[in-house]
């Protein structure tokens, strides 16, 4: 069976649009097949007009672009350029959160409102800034202002990278890659890939990580900080996910994209009493809301809004008939989409200046004037309620149980208020270690079959899994994330998830919120008095496709932690960088990448890491064949 | 006698091959003016994935002789030049008789400068105006991996033959196995993961 993907609802839908002609994410691949393979080496460069240039894999044609850039150097500059991209989008959305939070301090926006004073307070005392007496907006305007400069020239390092170890820091400084300003690590990037700027393959490579670092213990932990600061805590809760969370008879708004500072506003507008009227005459019963992607996830971490689908999702959603508006944001969201929602009546509706779409409906977000926007949103999509085509209606499944959640915050609250109980269950081995499960789809692979199949491994051998992004709905919609998943779990791991009663398989957030992993992991690594990259703890990113996930990838490895990706990097065109990033790293920060793109060698991988670190800490030690 | 030659194993497919026959062929013979010409130009060469996407083939027409599409041609519209098969589209039916005996399937059906609303047999020429000003065929001097080669063809199996003659005692003399077949690179290491992420696709799925 040559199936795209492993959910009932999804090759429901693909089987459909083969029927139909609608033309999806794994036609397009076919036609793009197969890939330029200078492309896939890293080996074309087209930074320059004397080029474009690119190296002969095979070593008969050209070695050199015409500057004289190698392929060590070519490969290096275009990783360094992908990272770059990925803190970038990060980072840039970092900021949005932080002007919003920065204008609400000021009473300047509409929707918004500082949830999370305990949390205000705790992140303002680590910038050094006084809150004692001072009410919360004189605290938010100043923790601002701060934040403000972290992305700036003026500091010499980013303030949070204090979380961090200090053996960890010590590995920075000694390398030079301390982070210095979020904006200024991607700039000084963009200087570096110029033409006769730094043309060392290590050089850049060291750069690549500082800049991964900025988004990291920058762009991204900012992000999850102030959106927990403005939207509240993510604290337990029991939602649903898969295509049975739409509802055939009220009003369906998918919210797609990663910023909360839209759809959080979405929410408190989809609650409106004249719109629930207006959606009531038309016919519905009411206004339900569904996320796709990180948006969603944000959601579903704070407000319970259960999850339609992840990234190879979002073109099969529409095709159910009766999505009334899919509301998008920012980033993942394929321009397809659009050309999807004419053949039903779903209205795709664009709202960020920085992001358009052609042919969807341009509502420009303005956060002073929040919630009257935000409804203006809701209003179009409960009046296209009424131009559902009834013959398209398809609900092919039902919703599955999917908990979420667990911030870092949630985490010690669960355990009692101390680590102790999570760090003796791994010292004892009940629990063997921690897996990040993180990253997005791709065509390339059967769709969620990597995350599901490499989670199962994991939590069947006391591999407790923390989730984010699409890897939490893949495995929140196998039904590994309620406590019925519990019985999937090795014993140790069982017994643990039984007494905290917690699923193995933890929702830590958004793809931002991979900082909250890094916030973690340092916890636990300040807790047992050693560095990060002493810890059992392995991410992998089985279906990633983004630049963002490479960014993830790489600061994950900066800070300590091994990855294992299942799809190869356009690395491949330089064996020096990919004996760099494959095993040089071990020497400079202690942890690498690995690239297994079979899951059942990948999970066995992630164990044999797990176990290998467990020795080396002289804890129980278990063989994987 | 010099020809082109393909050497599967060499194709990354970068589809360089493509642009360059399309512009080669189009009026202007310029890469930027050629994609706002009307008719477009279209290459006449075709990379096409192998069994699965970690393998690409350059195909296209081989001049064979006997040439199938020129003995079955009922209009004349097909013939040879100093070993070249050329079709001449003023007199080109369109019928498809040419398509359906091409054991390679490279005949397209397309409109060409010269004939406009009318979509006749379109095929590889060669470049047997490029050959007679003493130049190589776009598609050999676009590619840079050495897989589209033009050379005397014995020649080039002389010098494939004496290559794998030497890998031969390689492998008897260094006593460790050696893929003969295959040389290995960082493309083959692609092509390795690649073949494993496909079968992710369709093997371990029990």
């Amino acid at each position: 069976m040559n199936e795209k993907s492993i959910h009932k609802d999804a090759e429901h839908f693909i089987s459909i649009s083969e029927k139909e002609g609608i033309e999806t994410v794994w036609n397009r691949l076919k036609s793009q097949e197969p890939h330029c393979g200078y492309c896939e080496l890293g080996l074309s460069c087209r930074n320059c007009a004397m080029g474009p240039c690119r190296i002969d894999p095979f070593g008969d044609g050209p070695q050199k672009g015409v500057c004289g850039a190698s392929r060590d150097t070519i490969v290096a500059r275009n990783l360094l350029l992908t990272i770059s991209a990925g803190a970038a989008a990060h980072s840039d959305h970092g900021r949005d959160i932080l002007e919003t939070f920065y204008e609400t301090s000021n009473e300047k926006t509409s929707g918004y409102m500082i949830k999370d004073v305990e949390k205000l307070k705790k992140l303002a005392i680590e910038f050094g800034i006084n809150v004692n007496d001072r009410n919360d907006g004189d605290i938010a305007r100043e923790l601002g202002a701060k934040l403000m400069e972290e992305f700036g020239t003026k500091q010499k390092r980013l303030t949070l990278l204090d979380r961090s170890p200090k053996k960890r820091q010590e590995i920075w400084e000694r390398l030079n890659i301390v982070p210095r300003g979020i904006d200024r690590e991607n700039v000084e990037s963009l200087h570096r890939i110029h033409m006769g700027v730094d043309n060392d393959y290590l050089n850049l490579l060291l750069h690549s990580l500082r800049t991964s670092l900025s988004d990291g213990w920058g762009g991204s932990m900012i992000a999850t900080e102030l959106s927990d600061i403005l939207f509240g805590r993510p604290e337990p809760l029991v939602s649903s996910v898969n295509i049975g969370v739409l509802k055939e008879n009220e009003v369906n708004i998918a919210l797609h994209g990663h910023n909360p500072i839209l759809s959080d506003v979405i929410v408190q507008a989809a609650e409106d009493p004249e719109l629930i009227k207006i959606a009531k005459e038309k016919g519905a019963k009411g206004i339900n809301l569904v996320g796709i992607c990180c948006t969603g996830n944000e959601l579903l971490m704070r407000k319970g809004v259960p999850m339609v689908g992840n990234h190879l999702m979002q073109e099969l959603v529409i095709m159910s008939g009766v999505l009334d508006a899919m509301i998008v944001d920012y980033q993942c969201i394929m321009p397809s989409v659009v050309d999807v929602a004419k053949c039903f009546h779903t209205k795709i509706i664009s709202t960020f200046d920085k992001a358009k779409f052609e042919g969807a409906e341009h509502i420009s977000f303005d956060k002073s004037r929040g919630i009257e926007i935000g409804k203006k949103i809701v209003r179009l999509a409960v009046e296209n309620f009424e131009n559902r085509i009834p013959g398209k209606v398809d609900i092919p499944d039902k919703p599955v149980e999917m908990m979420a959640g667990f911030s870092v915050e949630s985490i010690l609250e669960l355990l009692g208020g101390s680590l102790d109980p999570l760090v003796d269950a791994i010292k004892i081995g009940k629990i063997r270690g921690v897996a990040a499960d993180v990253g997005c789809n791709n065509p390339k692979i059967k769709h969620d079959y990597g995350h599901t199949y490499i989670t199962k491994c994991l939590i069947e051998n006391d591999i407790l899994v923390l989730v984010t992004g699409c890897a939490a709905v893949a495995n929140g919609k196998i039904g590994y994330m309620n406590m019925d998943a519990v019985k999937y779990a090795g014993k140790g791991l069982k017994e643990v998830c039984e007494s905290l009663k917690i699923p193995p398989v933890l929702h830590v957030g958004s793809c931002v919120d991979n900082s909250r992993l890094l916030v973690l992991v340092s916890a636990i690594a300040n807790n047992l008095g050693v560095d990060i990259s002493d810890l059992p703890v392995v991410g992998t990113a089985p279906e990633w496709y983004s630049q963002k996930a490479v960014s993830i990838a790489t600061y994950f490895v900066a800070s300590g932690v091994d990855v294992v990706l299942g799809i190869p990097p356009a690395i491949f065109g330089s064996q020096k960088v990919v004996d760099v990033l494959t095993n040089g790293l071990k020497d400079l920060v202690k942890a690498t990448f690995s690239v297994e793109p079979s899951p059942d060698k990948a999970a066995r991988l992630i164990q044999k890491k797990i176990e290998d670190k467990r020795m080396l800490l002289g804890l129980s030690y278990r063989e994987i064949g | 006698m010099k020809s082109v030659i393909i050497i599967p194993d060499r194709c990354i497919g970068c589809k360089q091959c493509e642009i360059a026959c399309s512009v080669e062929h189009s009026k202007s013979k310029n890469i930027y003016s050629s994609v706002f010409e009307t008719p477009k130009s279209a290459p006449r060469i075709f990379v096409l994935p192998g069994d699965h996407s970690c393998f690409s083939f350059p195909n296209k027409c081989r001049h064979c002789d006997p040439a199938p599409c020129l003995m079955i041609c009922p209009t004349g519209a097909i013939y040879k030049d100093s070993s070249i098969i050329l079709v001449d589209p003023t007199r080109c039916i369109g019928c498809r008789m040419c398509a359906m005996v091409c054991p390679f399937y490279v005949i397209r059906y397309r409109e060409s400068p010269d004939i406009v609303e009318r979509y006749v047999a379109t095929k590889c020429d060669g470049c047997i105006d490029r050959i007679k000003k003493g130049n190589i065929p776009a598609c050999v001097e676009t590619c840079k991996t050495g897989a589209i080669l033009f050379d005397d063809l014995n020649k080039i199996l002389k010098e494939k033959g004496l290559n794998f003659a030497k890998k031969v005692f390689l492998v008897q003399k260094e006593g460790k196995k050696i893929d003969v077949l295959q040389e290995k690179n960082c493309y083959n290491m692609l092509q390795e993961l690649k073949e494993k992420l496909y079968r992710t696709m369709v093997v371990e799925d029990e």
